[in-house]
């Protein structure tokens, strides 16, 4: 028979190298995977995809810029160049590179696939809103045209991805995004959320951590080159300038109440009870229509009937049904008019 | 059938066989079909039952892989099919269940669709009852639950409801057998076209919304001229469902149409006069492109048009003078079980009492099973096949073999859970056990889980295959998965007496005397314990790994208290759950019993199969402190964890060749026994060699292993997936054998 210490010896050596293997994101079989997915297309694809963003934040693409997006050395990014000009998708600029026509449709078309796939895992699965940028841009390369178009088809072709782009049409049309950087933005003057920017990723998570979201609407406290203080959604936020700068918003027509900053359900205690002002945009796919069917819309009267004795979930009373509600859930439902029930 | 009946079928329905028997509807012996569709817990099943007599059995889960319940009834010469569709909230929304009954409602066409209606909870049925009526004009509103409507102080105008939806509306009480024979009347006036319904259409919605609901349902009727439900058809294409676009696009709404006097319209569009017809791609086109004017918002506005008019006619029928906020008895009984102080522990007594009844209860019947079966039933079997000359190896296949290996499943499963469902069932007829989930869900949803997984664990304390059929009650796709999976890390009632013996023998006699009885059951409880602890640490993992990404969302209704109707739960419990388990485990005990049998008979040189199978198990057996005999028995006996002791022993003396063992029973191999007493069965244990380790890692291994063959094929047919099946028989093994090599080798290292 093994010795007891032989065998331990040898059961933990197995069980590091299985999981140094099959880790999840960081295991090698993931590493080795998605080392070998980095074909040409996907180095054509994603130097489009910069061009395109040089484009349009009307910054020119040099050399430099592309390997550094793309993580490559200068010798082999500027044989990437050569490629993407024999292929007639990028011509040179006076002071760098562009793309041609073909190219701009190319990249349009990733773009699309790209936004698409976002939405796509917003809505109708449960992937984190950290996850959803670098799984399109894998998925990007991959989707056939075709598999785009039902994709699109099957959501009702969207028009904007989760974080507020838009999503170019099939024929490479894009309505270009307009608003402001949320640090141009005046103290006391409200606006709405349009988009949030997610690259880099670190800034978007603590971004996401913040609660933030497009069609939030806030209204600025305090703007200064050191801090970004506004009110949302009844919380005060305090942000970066360098994180804000990535939040875009635009105004909120004069005659629109920002009254309308609405409390969460979440903050209803047993025996309070309100109005459903709406569902959070952030309030998604399945989660949001099981929700409205529940009868949370607009106008429902909601009261808090109890929680649990574990402090969460509480139970509400909606539309004569008592249903049970976790406080993630009930933070992405606004209301109105707090007050305690009133006897019959 | 010599004689056609032209005037006949003037004013009967459209009746469209052709689409029901696609959806799986077998129309052989029927007249007409009856749809039942309605809320959650209105008391749908209790409809159906009322109506068919309790011919079909149904669970109050709603399911998407359980076939649909079908029953049938007879009113005068008619025989009407009646189909129960899951209980849903909406047809709007795209959850699996709402789009089974949507489709059954669009596609099969039922001559009458009965809609069950919660009185006491009007507003929100209305809402489903408004949506049905968008779809087919030949509906019957049953009003149901109208005593708990009328303890609440609700008075509920029905014929003002009926004039408001424009289809009979009938008020009952199903459960005490109140306005069943109005309901019956009433759909069979509106099968056979006696009454003809003129069902309210929403209305309230925004002028641009009905220009383009308006321009699309022209084009939608130019293509389908008698299709009785254009409106909402364009609706559905505005609201981007795809199995509507679909149905466009292969014109399968053409079958849809009412047939015309003047013989069937060929649906092909070349066939009109020439007129403007549209044609698929056109309707779509057009819908594709009004949904870009009618904004994003368009599906919540949609929904809350409907609740507003729900709302609306609910306030109008109902008077509400003698009003309860909440019925006091319920809100206080509500505050009791779920408070701070009272929660915790009244759920605990709850559920000890339950499992206590249980394991209590079951000892006597088991024993007279266990001699009617085995003790008298064996010998007496064996004595008629001498008698009647059966040759000795299909006397020993069919006698020691599959009938033993049965007769041991009926007697150790049966009892236990002829008692523990039924009670399990009250609770949940009470409406007790949404609370508990409620109470605990915090603590499952730390590990990603669903607090109606505390119901399921439960109830896998007593089968973990009726545990899995449980999990229908989670609709979050993810939740439901993890539910699945980890089930078998509820300490099964098969499992129960293998812990209780291995633990009195190798656990209890380390103590005195006086502190065994103690000591071992601690044992047998810490082995529980570590089931739940895995329940939560392996779902954790799930919802972190593979599960990752998978659909979540959470609702857990409190429905209201209704008192438990005691005969009805135990006639139904003991059909649906009891019989249905014990069913499945027979069908799976037969082989089994026939496989022990024979790799203990047939052999090889001149040593039997089985003898060999131990051999070569043997070493792997060593390593994770277990034996080569107890690995063979697993592997054998995985159709039932009950015949896993009795496998161990028979094989134990086989492989041993003791003498003066089991005497009277044992001169076959391969037929399974157990002994009178402990003692013998510790001391056949010990001279064979066990020793505590082998005890304890029996009792771990027990716990964490492949689930039954019963189990497995249950998690095929609820998840009908071959992965997850997979996953839920395999990982647990793996841990198993993990675990035990773990403590195998830590008991070494330290007892040298």
């Amino acid at each position: 028979m093994t010795q007891p210490l032989t065998a331990l010896f040898i059961f933990a050596i197995v069980s590091v190298v299985a999981v140094l293997l099959f880790r999840p994101q960081k295991g090698w079989i993931v590493r080795l995977v998605a080392a070998l997915r980095v074909t040409e297309r996907v180095q054509v694809e994603d130097s489009l995809k910069h061009l395109y963003d040089c484009e349009s934040h009307r910054t020119t693409c040099t050399l430099q810029s592309l390997s550094g997006a793309l993580g490559r050395s200068g010798d082999r990014t500027a044989q990437l160049v050569d490629r993407l000009q024999q292929l007639g998708l990028s011509e040179p600029t006076e002071s760098g590179f562009g793309l041609t026509a073909a190219g701009r449709r190319e990249a349009l078309r990733v773009i699309r696939s790209h936004r698409l796939w976002e939405r796509y895992l917003a809505e109708e699965t449960g992937v984190e809103a950290s996850e959803w940028h670098r799984q399109a841009d894998q998925r990007e390369h991959t989707l056939s045209a075709d598999e785009t178009e039902s994709l699109a088809l099957r959501m009702g072709q969207p028009r904007y991805d989760p974080h507020g782009d838009p999503i170019p049409t099939a024929s490479g049309e894009i309505v270009l995004p307009t608003g402001k950087a949320l640090t141009e933005i005046a103290a006391g003057e409200a606006s709405e959320i349009v988009h949030i920017e997610d690259e880099p990723e670190a800034i978007f998570s603590q971004l996401m951590v913040e609660g933030l979201y497009p069609g939030m609407r806030v209204r600025m406290i305090e703007n200064t080159p050191r801090i970004v203080r506004f009110e949302a959604a009844a919380e005060e936020h305090a942000l970066a300038p360098v994180l804000a700068g990535n939040v875009t918003v635009a105004p909120l027509a004069e005659d629109t109440q920002v009254a309308d900053m609405h409390a969460h359900l979440s903050s209803l205690s047993p025996g309070d009870e309100a109005t459903v002002a709406g569902l959070s945009p952030r309030c998604r796919g399945q989660e949001r229509r099981r929700l409205l069917d529940l009868g949370v819309v607009p106008g429902t009267r909601i009261v808090a009937e109890m929680r649990s004795p574990s402090g969460d979930p509480t139970a509400y009373r909606i539309r004569g049904a008592v249903i049970a509600l976790r406080s993630e859930q009930a933070d992405l439902v606004d209301i109105e008019s707090l007050g305690a029930e009133e006897g019959p | 059938m010599s004689e056609p009946l032209p005037e006949a079928c003037a004013v009967c329905p459209a009746h469209n066989v052709a689409n029901l028997v696609k959806l799986g509807v077998d129309m052989d012996d029927w007249d007409y079909v009856v749809a039942l569709a309605g809320n959650p817990n209105t008391g749908k099943s209790t409809v159906f039952n009322a109506l068919t007599g309790l011919r079909q059995h149904t669970g109050n889960w709603p399911g998407k892989t359980v076939a649909r319940a079908e029953g049938g009834f007879s009113i005068g010469e008619d025989r009407f099919k009646l189909v129960d569709l899951p209980g849903t909230y909406s047809l709007l929304s795209s959850s699996y269940d709402e789009e089974i009954a949507r489709d059954f409602i669009v596609f099969g066409q039922p001559d009458v669709t009965v809609i069950v209606v919660d009185a006491s909870r009007l507003e929100r049925n209305l809402n489903l009852a408004l949506q049905v009526l968008e779809i087919t004009d030949r509906a019957v509103v049953c009003l149901n639950l109208m005593d708990e409507a009328k303890r609440h102080g609700l008075d509920v105008d029905h014929r003002r409801l009926a004039r408001d939806l424009g289809v009979p509306v009938v008020p009952c009480s199903a459960r005490y057998g109140q306005g069943l024979e109005e309901l019956n009347q009433a759909i069979s006036d509106v099968a056979s076209g006696r009454t003809v319904c003129r069902p309210r259409r929403v209305g309230g919605r925004s002028k641009l919304l009905e220009r383009a609901v308006g321009a699309l349902a022209e084009e939608i009727s130019s293509r389908y001229p008698s299709l009785p439900n254009a409106q909402w058809v364009a609706l559905r294409l505005l609201d981007g469902d795809e199995r509507l676009a679909a149905a466009v696009r292969s014109d399968e709404l053409a079958l849809l149409q009412a047939p015309e006097q003047d013989g069937a319209r060929p649906p092909t569009a070349g066939a009109s006069d020439g007129e403007n017809v549209a044609d698929p791609a056109s309707i779509l086109t057009l819908a594709s492109t009004q949904r870009w004017m009618v904004g994003a918002d368009f599906h919540q506005a949609l929904v809350e048009t409907v609740y507003t008019e729900a709302a609306r006619l609910a306030d109008r029928a109902v008077s509400r003078d003698g009003e309860k906020a909440r019925f006091d008895f319920e809100s206080t009984l509500d505050r009791l079980v779920t408070s701070r102080v009272f929660g915790f522990p009244l759920m605990l007594a709850m559920l000890t009492a339950v499992f206590w009844l249980t394991i209590a209860g079951a000892n006597v019947p088991s024993a007279m099973l266990a001699d009617l079966l085995i003790e008298s039933g064996h010998p007496m079997l064996k004595g008629f096949a001498t008698a009647v000359g059966l040759p000795w190896w299909l006397d020993g296949l069919l006698i020691d073999g599959m009938y033993l290996a049965t007769a041991w499943v009926i007697s150790v499963m049966l009892p236990p859970m002829a008692i523990f469902f039924p009670l399990f069932t009250l609770l949940e007829d009470f409406g007790y056990l949404p609370r508990v989930a409620f109470n605990l869900d915090r603590l499952f949803s730390r590990s990603g889980a669903h607090g109606k997984q505390a119901l399921t664990m439960a109830m896998g304390f007593g089968c973990n295959a009726a545990g899995i059929i449980a999990a229908r009650i989670i609709e979050s796709p993810r939740e439901r998965l993890i539910a699945i999976i980890t089930n078998n890390f509820a300490l099964c009632n098969g499992r129960w007496p293998t812990q209780i013996l291995i633990a009195s023998i190798f656990v209890g006699s380390l103590a005195p005397p006086y502190l065994a009885g103690l000591v071992s059951a601690l044992a047998v409880v810490s082995i529980a314990v570590l089931g739940i602890f895995l329940t939560f640490l392996v779902s954790w993992l799930l919802s972190r790994t593979v599960l990752r990404g998978e659909v979540s969302t959470f609702t857990l209704e409190l429905p209201p208290y209704r008192p438990p109707r005691v005969l009805r739960t135990l006639y139904t419990s003991l059909m649906d759950r009891t019989l249905f388990v014990l069913w499945r485990a027979v069908v799976f005990a037969l082989p089994a019993g026939a496989v022990i049998w024979l790799i203990s008979n047939i052999e090889i040189g001149n040593q039997s199969l089985a003898a060999r199978l131990v051999d070569g198990l043997d070493p792997l057996g060593a390593l994770i402190g277990l034996s080569g005999v107890i690995l063979l028995a697993y592997i054998v006996a995985i159709p039932a964890n009950e015949i896993v002791v009795p496998t161990i022993l028979m094989l134990t003396v086989m492989v041993t060749r003791l003498s003066g063992v089991g005497e009277g029973i044992s001169e076959g191999a391969g037929v399974m026994f157990e002994l009178d007493s402990m003692e013998a069965t510790g001391e056949l244990f010990r001279s064979a060699g066990w020793t505590l380790l082998m005890g304890v890692n029996l009792m771990l291994f027990s716990l964490v292993h492949n689930p039954c063959s019963t189990t497995i094929y249950t998690i095929w047919k609820e998840t009908r997936s071959a992965k997850w099946t997979g996953v839920a028989s395999l990982l647990p093994v793996a841990m198993g054998m993990v675990l035990c090599f773990l403590v195998a080798q830590v008991w070494r290292l330290f007892t040298g």
